[in-house]
C-alpha cells in the first residue's frame, strides 16, 4: 500500500463522520453513566424511591473497607501479572509461528482458537478441567506428577494464579495475532543487511525487531493491561471471587454489593474508582508508550 | 462494569418493558380488552408453566404473560421493574428478609399488596407466616416448603452396610466407617459459596433453637448475639465432621454439580442438601432410591429439629393494572390444585394443610417433622439484612481454608447484624 503523506491542515476525514456515532456513544453511554455517577454520593439501595446525599461517604467508606483494598490489591495482582506473562507468551508464539516452520499456518489457528471462545464458557470449561477430580490433576497423575495435584480454585493461594493462567490461556493467542501482524510488517531487507552486518538471531530480534514492534506491543499492553483491570467474567464464574474473598477483584465486588446486597450507591461509587483507575492507566500508559514509539522510530 | 450503571440498566429494562407493554397491548385489544391478561414473573421454572397452564383452563378466555428466569437475574430484573414502574402484576417474592427481593424489602417501600383479607392468609401455620409477613401484614402467598437435611443414596447405604445415624455420636462413628470404606459420608461443594451454609443450618436447627426457640425474638431485641450462643458449638461441630472425615477430599474445589454427582454416582454415601436436590440426584442416576433424613447435632434422637423454609411465594404489585385477575392468580396458587401442581413439580411440601398432597416417600422424615412442629426457619430469614448471609457464606470458605477463624466469623456476623436493615 502507498503512503499518502497527510498535507498540512488535513490531517484526518471530517469530524461529521464521527458524529453518528458519536451521538448515539453520548446517549447511550456518556449520559447514562453521568447520570449514574449521581448515585455514587447517595445511599441508594436500588429500589426504595427515598434516598439521601450522603457526599463522599460512600468514599469514605471504602477507605475502611478490607473487602474493598483487597479486591484493589488483587485487581492490579492480576492486571500486572497478565499484562506481563500474555504478552511474554504472545510474543514468543509469534515469534514461533512467524519462522519457517511447516505446520505455522495450522498452528496459528489452533493458538488463536480459544481468543474466539466466549470467556464465560472458557471458564466454566476450565472450572471443571481445574476440579479436584478433574482432566488437570489426572494428567499430572498419569505421567507421574502425582504430588503436584492441587486444588487449583479451592486453595487460596493458588486460586488467584489460576484464574491468571485461564485468561492467559485463552488471550496469549490473541496477543500473538498483534504480534504477529507486527512482525510481518518488519522488512526482510533490514534482517538481511543486519545479518550481512554480523548481527546474530538475539540482536536483530533486540535492534531490528523490537524497535519495529513498538506499535504492537502499545496496542497489546493497552489492551491486556485495561481488560485486566476491569476483569470479572472469568472470576465470577471459575471462583466467585472465591473461596472467601480470595479473588475478588474490583468488579465482582461492585457486582456482590449492587446485586447481592442491595448497595447501589456504594458500589456505583467503587465503579466510579474503577472507572478512574482505568483511564488514569491507560492514558498514562499510552502517552508513555507513544513516546516509546516515537524514539524508536 | 464500569459503565454499567443501574441507570443506563434501568433504561434498557424500561425500553424492553415498553416495547413488551405495546406488543402486549395490540394484542390484548384483539382479545376485546386488557381486563383478560395478566403479566407474571417467576423465578419458578419448570414448575410455573405447567401452574399457568392449569391457571388458564380454569378460566377461559384468561391469558397470562410470564417470564421465568433464574434468581439472580431476577432479583436484578424486578427491582429495576419496581422501581421504574413496569413491574408485572404478579411476582415470585421470597419469604423474610434474606435476599434483595425478599418480602420485607419489597413490602417496606409499599411495593406489595396487603393479601391479609385472602381467604388462605389466615390458614397458613405460624412458622410460615412468621415470613410471609411485614408489620402484621400477609404479603407473600408462600406455597410450598423445603428442609436441609442428610439426603442418603440408598443403594450405597445398602453396599456399605450402614445405615442412617439418629445421634450425634452415631454420625460421627458413621463417618469414620464409611472412610474406612473408601466411600466418604457426605458429598460436599462448598465451591459454591451458599452451599456452604447448609450444615451449618441442620447443625443449629438443634443446637441453637433446640434449648431456645426464641433465639430470634433475643436477637433482634438485642438479648444474643452469635458470639455467645451455641452458633459456636454448632460451627465447632461442623469443623468436627470436616476433621473427622465425613466430607469427601476438597470440598472448597468441589462446586455443586459435582457434589451431587459423587452422590448420585454413590462415590459418597449422601449428602447434606435441601429436599430440592433430590431431583437432581434422580436425573443424574435414573436408578438410584435418595432419602432424606435429619442430621442430628446432640445425643438424644428427641432433640433432633430440621431448618425447613417457606420457598419463594408470590405477591402482588400494589399497582397492579389487573388487580382483580392478580388476586385470582395468587388464591389459584393457594388452592389445593395449584399448590398440589407446584410441590409435585419442585419435589417440597404444601405450606396449608389439607391439600390431599401425596408425600414423595422420599420426604416422609421431612413431612413428620413439619407435622409435628419439630422445625424452625432458614436462619437468614428473620436477619435485618443480607450482608449478614453473604458474611457468613465467604466467612465459612475462609474457614475451610484456613483464612480465618469460628471466633472471628461470629462476631463479624455480629457486627453486620447490628448494623440493622
Amino acid at each position: 500500500m502507498k503512503v499518502v503523506p497527510a498535507r498540512p491542515g488535513r490531517t484526518g476525514p471530517p469530524w461529521w463522520f464521527m458524529a453518528p456515532a458519536l451521538l448515539l456513544f453520548t446517549f447511550v453511554v456518556l449520559i447514562p453513566s453521568g447520570r449514574g455517577v449521581y448515585y455514587a454520593f447517595t445511599d441508594w439501595d436500588g429500589l426504595n424511591p427515598d434516598f439521601s446525599f450522603v457526599g463522599l461517604g460512600n468514599f469514605a467508606d471504602m477507605l475502611r473497607d478490607a473487602d474493598a483494598k483487597q479486591a484493589v490489591w488483587h485487581t492490579l495482582l492480576i492486571a500486572v501479572s497478565i499484562t506481563v506473562i500474555q504478552n511474554g507468551v504472545g510474543l514468543v508464539l509469534a515469534l514461533g509461528v512467524n519462522t519457517a516452520i511447516k505446520s505455522r499456518n495450522l498452528l496459528r489457528v489452533l493458538l488463536f482458537a480459544p481468543a474466539v471462545v466466549t470467556p464465560i464458557v472458557t471458564a466454566y470449561l476450565w472450572r471443571n478441567l481445574l476440579g479436584p477430580d478433574g482432566a488437570v490433576n489426572s494428567l499430572l497423575g498419569a505421567v507421574g506428577l502425582g504430588d503436584w495435584r492441587q486444588d487449583w480454585l479451592g486453595n487460596p493461594d493458588l486460586a488467584l494464579w489460576a484464574v491468571v493462567g485461564v485468561i492467559v490461556w485463552q488471550y496469549a493467542g490473541y496477543s500473538m495475532v498483534i504480534f504477529l501482524a507486527g512482525l510481518q510488517s518488519v522488512p526482510q531487507e533490514i534482517h538481511e543487511a543486519a545479518a550481512i552486518d554480523g548481527a546474530g538471531p538475539v540482536r536483530r530480534f533486540w535492534s531490528v525487531t523490537r524497535p519495529l514492534l513498538a506499535p504492537a506491543f502499545t496496542i497489546n499492553l493497552m489492551l491486556s493491561i485495561i481488560g485486566g483491570i476491569k476483569l470479572f467474567d472469568q472470576v465470577y464464574a471459575l471462583t466467585g471471587g472465591g473461596p472467601g474473598h480470595a479473588t475478588d477483584t474490583i468488579s465482582t465486588l461492585i457486582y456482590k454489593d449492587a446485586f447481592t446486597l442491595g448497595e447501589f450507591g456504594y458500589s456505583i461509587a467503587l465503579a466510579v474508582v474503577l472507572t478512574i483507575i482505568v483511564a488514569v492507566a491507560s492514558t498514562g500508559q499510552y502517552f508513555f508508550l507513544s513516546r516509546n514509539e516515537r524514539a524508536a522510530s | 462494569m464500569n459503565t454499567r450503571t443501574p441507570k443506563a440498566l434501568a433504561a434498557a429494562v424500561t425500553a424492553a418493558a415498553l416495547l413488551a407493554a405495546c406488543s402486549g397491548g395490540t394484542k390484548a385489544a384483539s382479545d376485546g380488552g386488557g381486563s383478560k391478561t395478566l403479566t407474571l414473573a417467576s423465578v419458578d421454572q419448570g414448575s410455573v408453566e405447567d401452574v399457568v397452564k392449569a391457571f388458564e383452563k380454569a378460566n377461559p378466555g384468561v391469558k397470562v404473560r410470564y417470564t421465568t428466569s433464574g434468581a439472580d437475574q431476577y432479583q436484578q430484573q424486578i427491582r429495576t421493574q419496581l422501581s421504574s414502574g413496569t413491574a408485572p402484576d404478579v411476582m415470585s417474592v421470597w419469604p423474610g428478609n434474606g435476599n434483595p427481593a425478599a418480602n420485607y424489602v419489597l413490602a417496606k417501600p409499599g411495593y406489595l399488596r396487603d393479601l391479609s383479607d385472602q381467604p388462605w392468609a389466615a390458614k397458613m401455620p405460624d412458622a410460615i407466616k412468621s415470613v410471609a409477613q411485614y408489620e402484621g401484614k400477609t404479603y407473600n402467598a408462600v406455597f410450598g416448603q423445603n428442609g436441609i437435611g442428610a439426603v442418603y443414596n440408598e443403594q450405597a447405604m445398602a453396599k456399605a452396610g450402614l445405615t442412617p445415624p439418629d445421634t450425634w455420636t452415631k454420625l460421627l462413628d458413621f463417618c469414620r466407617a464409611a472412610k474406612a470404606k473408601g466411600t466418604p459420608a457426605f458429598a460436599l461443594g462448598n465451591q459454591d459459596n451458599w452451599v456452604t451454609q447448609l450444615v451449618q443450618y441442620a447443625l443449629v436447627a438443634t443446637s441453637v433453637y433446640g434449648p431456645d426457640r426464641d433465639f430470634d425474638q433475643k436477637m433482634q431485641a438485642g438479648q444474643a448475639t452469635f458470639a455467645k450462643s451455641p452458633w459456636t458449638t454448632a460451627l465447632d461441630k461442623y469443623l468436627t465432621m470436616e476433621k473427622t472425615g465425613c466430607f469427601q477430599k476438597n470440598p472448597l474445589g468441589t462446586n455443586y454439580e459435582a457434589s451431587q454427582q459423587l452422590a448420585a454416582t454413590g462415590k459418597t454415601l449422601g449428602i447434606i442438601q435441601g429436599n430440592w436436590v433430590i431431583a437432581l440426584l434422580k436425573q443424574k442416576n435414573p436408578k438410584g432410591t435418595f432419602t432424606l433424613k435429619a442430621l442430628p447435632a446432640t445425643d438424644d434422637p428427641a432433640d433432633t429439629l430440621i431448618p425447613a423454609a417457606a420457598g419463594a411465594g408470590y405477591g402482588v404489585n400494589a399497582k397492579a393494572k389487573n388487580e382483580e385477575l392478580a388476586l385470582k392468580f395468587v388464591n389459584f396458587v393457594m388452592s389445593p390444585q395449584g399448590m398440589n401442581v407446584f410441590n409435585k413439580k419442585q419435589g417440597s411440601l404444601p405450606t396449608l394443610p389439607d391439600t390431599g398432597y401425596q408425600v414423595d416417600p422420599s420426604l416422609t422424615e421431612l413431612a413428620k417433622f413439619i407435622e409435628t412442629n419439630r422445625t424452625v426457619p432458614f436462619m437468614d430469614q428473620l436477619w435485618p439484612n443480607p450482608k449478614v448471609q453473604q458474611t457468613m457464606l465467604s466467612g465459612l470458605q475462609e474457614i475451610f481454608s484456613g483464612q480465618s477463624t469460628p471466633k472471628k466469623l461470629l462476631a463479624e456476623m455480629d457486627a453486620d447484624y447490628k448494623a440493622g436493615s
